[in-house]
């Protein structure tokens, strides 16, 4: 278990939104069923004194944590708002803020993850599913029903083919510590070299399945970075140069960053490389 | 999206950068009096959407003889598929010595990446292969709004001083204008000082629409429409048209397909909460490509209603034949309407990708 457990408090940014108010309702029934705190209270300005499923709603972070317990935050807020939503929850002594918002203008994430760091709060995205511990904390929009409690870390710059890389595992009953997906921008808080190396510190990882994409070489940087037994896949093999696919970081670009130079690096590195993801499980009883 | 060398030069000028004097023409018969206005001799430049303009004989000189005769051939050309409607004119420079300027965005720092080197007017990423040491680069943490004077001696040191207002006029038009790339290569230096012989600018496609920009014009006309639903969407080459959602899952559907001896269409992801009509629109819109023979949906989600997605498959009533592996909530009542219809579902996304690429 990394990032946060189930003793951490939790509060939604933009909670009255339709996904805000969804997912609240979702992590508050998964920490219901494994005895965690879960989301305490929400933030929406100008929504003051609602409740969601129960939840109070307050009108900024500082006003939220005058009235609870909470170092977490889950952030909903619409792009053009979200930077200044980081920076709020920041301010206000959140030590983890995990961003689902996607499309944000990419200045606005660089000036907030700066920002973020002068105040020593660890941000997870933007542009991600967030954090699920099995049977510890579920942070975010990932499925819970998926995933089984284990000892393989997954971390993945995607959303679904995170999912669909859990299922696989669990079918073939290789259970989780914690899955992180650190979003599909280009510029995000948590790379591969953060998430591996609190993995590394995890005494419950054994391995870890890292799952990237065309674009950048954070892939590279991560596996370079650490000790932990891996086993990688990369999505894009197929993905032609200078188009982006999907996802603004899921671009080849000058040459670099496309897929088979990216398994190339990573095998060189003694990384075990999967074909296809339903190879994975195969892959990860190698080396466990 | 990138804009054009004339739209990044018009931005750079309202900087105080210095480009050259110029106009922009879209009929060849303006040239020559564009050209008398330079007092001199002129290059011409296609102005096009396309990487290595140069190469493909994009860019010509002439006189003020000849240039009547240059702007007619320049406007029947095509450069690498794409026509030429607008020229631009610009005075020819008398070149003293090339440099090479850009600011872009560094992931792994995630910080504003300055890239200086004297050697400018080559291709830049074989420079870097090539001689790395000749390029010199300094990060700056965006939330500074000046780049310090230290990083300017740093990053230029030797060359000619005017480049540090250059610098520091191109940072500010980097962040003002939310931009993932500014280059200037070559950085000219002329006996009248320096100029931004060439110009080029990508702005952030999330910020567009506070830049002001309706359209973005990187995209086909079927790529816009995606768009408009709010779907990413790539136009590729094959005739396995794919819906997926999500950008990872999607991707890893095309490659699978590859993997199998088939050749995807298209890549589009739908997006989060793939609703009835979004689902129908998705379907109607990759059908509607010519090269299409077989379509395949992969959804997984942990919140997509998949008897939704089933109505919505129904309701675009395309000819083509729908493969669909279909996992999350409503399972098995999404399964039965597409069932009841005679559509093959599967289980898992290689046994649907197998499938469709198995159908000749």
């Amino acid at each position: 278990m990394i990032y946060a457990g189930r003793y951490d408090g939790v509060i939604v940014q933009n909670a009255t939104g339709r996904q805000g108010t969804f997912h609240i309702g979702l992590m508050n029934a998964y920490a219901k069923e494994i005895g965690g705190v879960g989301v305490v209270a929400g933030v929406a300005p100008g929504k003051g004194g609602q409740q969601v499923h129960g939840v109070p709603v307050y009108e900024s972070v500082r006003d939220a944590v005058r009235e609870h317990d909470a170092n977490v935050s889950v952030c909903f807020v619409p792009a053009p708002a979200a930077g200044d939503a980081i920076m709020e929850a920041a301010h206000a002594g959140m030590e983890l803020c995990v961003v689902i918002t996607e499309h944000i203008p990419v200045h606005d994430t660089m000036r907030a993850l700066s920002y973020a760091r002068l105040k020593d709060c660890t941000v997870v995205g933007p542009n991600c599913p967030g954090i699920l511990s099995p049977g510890e904390c579920k942070l975010g929009i990932i499925p819970a029903h998926l995933a089984m409690r284990g000892h393989v870390g997954v971390v993945s710059r995607s959303g679904t083919l995170t999912y669909e890389v859990v299922h696989e595992l669990t079918r073939a009953g290789i259970g989780q510590s914690t899955i992180v997906g650190i979003g599909g921008d280009p510029v995000i808080g948590q790379t591969f070299v953060d998430v591996l190396g609190r993995f590394e510190a995890d005494g419950e990882t054994e391995a870890v399945v890292l799952i990237g994409e065309v674009g950048g070489a954070l892939e590279e940087e991560g596996a370079a970075s650490t000790d932990i037994p891996l086993v990688a896949y990369i999505a894009g093999r197929t993905a032609p140069p200078e188009k982006r696919m999907g996802h603004a970081g899921a671009i080849v670009e000058g040459g670099t960053g496309d897929a088979a130079s990216k398994m190339k690096n990573l095998e060189k590195m003694g990384v075990p490389v999967a074909s296809k993801p339903s190879e994975i499980p195969l892959l990860i009883r190698e080396i466990v | 999206m990138r804009l054009l060398e004339w739209e990044a030069k018009d931005i750079f000028r309202s900087y105080g950068i210095p480009v050259p004097e110029g106009r922009v023409i879209t009929d060849p018969k303006k040239a020559e009096e564009i050209c008398s206005a330079l007092e001199g001799d002129v290059v011409l430049k296609a102005q096009v959407d396309v990487g290595g303009r140069g190469k493909e004989g994009g860019v010509l000189f002439a006189d003020p003889l000849s240039v009547a005769d240059t702007a007619e051939t320049l406007f029947h050309r095509t450069i690498k598929g794409v026509p030429v409607e607008r020229v631009l004119i610009e005075e020819r420079l008398e070149i003293l010595h090339e440099y090479y300027l850009s600011i872009t965005i560094d992931r792994s720092s995630r910080e504003i990446l300055l890239l200086f080197s004297s050697e400018g007017g080559v291709d830049i990423e074989t420079l870097a292969s090539e001689r790395p040491d000749e390029i010199r680069r300094i990060a700056i943490p965006p939330i500074l709004s000046e780049v310090p004077a230290f990083a300017i001696r740093e990053l230029a040191r030797g060359a000619p001083r005017e480049i540090g207002s250059i610098v520091s006029r191109l940072y500010r038009l980097f962040r003002e204008k939310d931009a993932v790339l500014a280059e200037i290569n070559p950085l000219v230096l002329t006996p009248r000082g320096l100029c931004a012989a060439d110009a080029k600018l990508i702005v952030d496609d999330n910020a567009l629409q506070r830049q002001g920009i309706s359209v973005n014009r990187s995209l086909t006309r079927r790529e816009q429409e995606a768009e408009r639903h709010g779907f990413s969407y790539v136009e590729l080459e094959g005739d396995i048209g794919v819906i997926g959602n999500g950008a990872g899952l999607t991707m890893a559907t095309l490659d699978l397909i590859a993997q199998a001896g088939g050749r995807a269409a298209n890549f589009l992801d739908v997006g989060g909460g793939a609703e009835r009509e979004r689902v129908m629109h998705a379907v109607r819109l990759v059908a509607g490509m010519p090269s299409v023979r077989v379509i395949l949906v992969n959804l997984l989600g942990g919140i997509t209603r998949c008897d939704e997605v089933a109505h919505g498959i129904l309701d675009a009533n395309v000819p083509q034949k729908i493969f669909v592996r279909l996992a999350g909530t409503n399972e098995e009542e999404g399964r039965r309407i597409l069932a009841e219809k005679g559509y093959r579902m599967f289980d898992t996304m290689e046994q649907a990708v197998y499938a469709a690429v198995g159908v000749r």
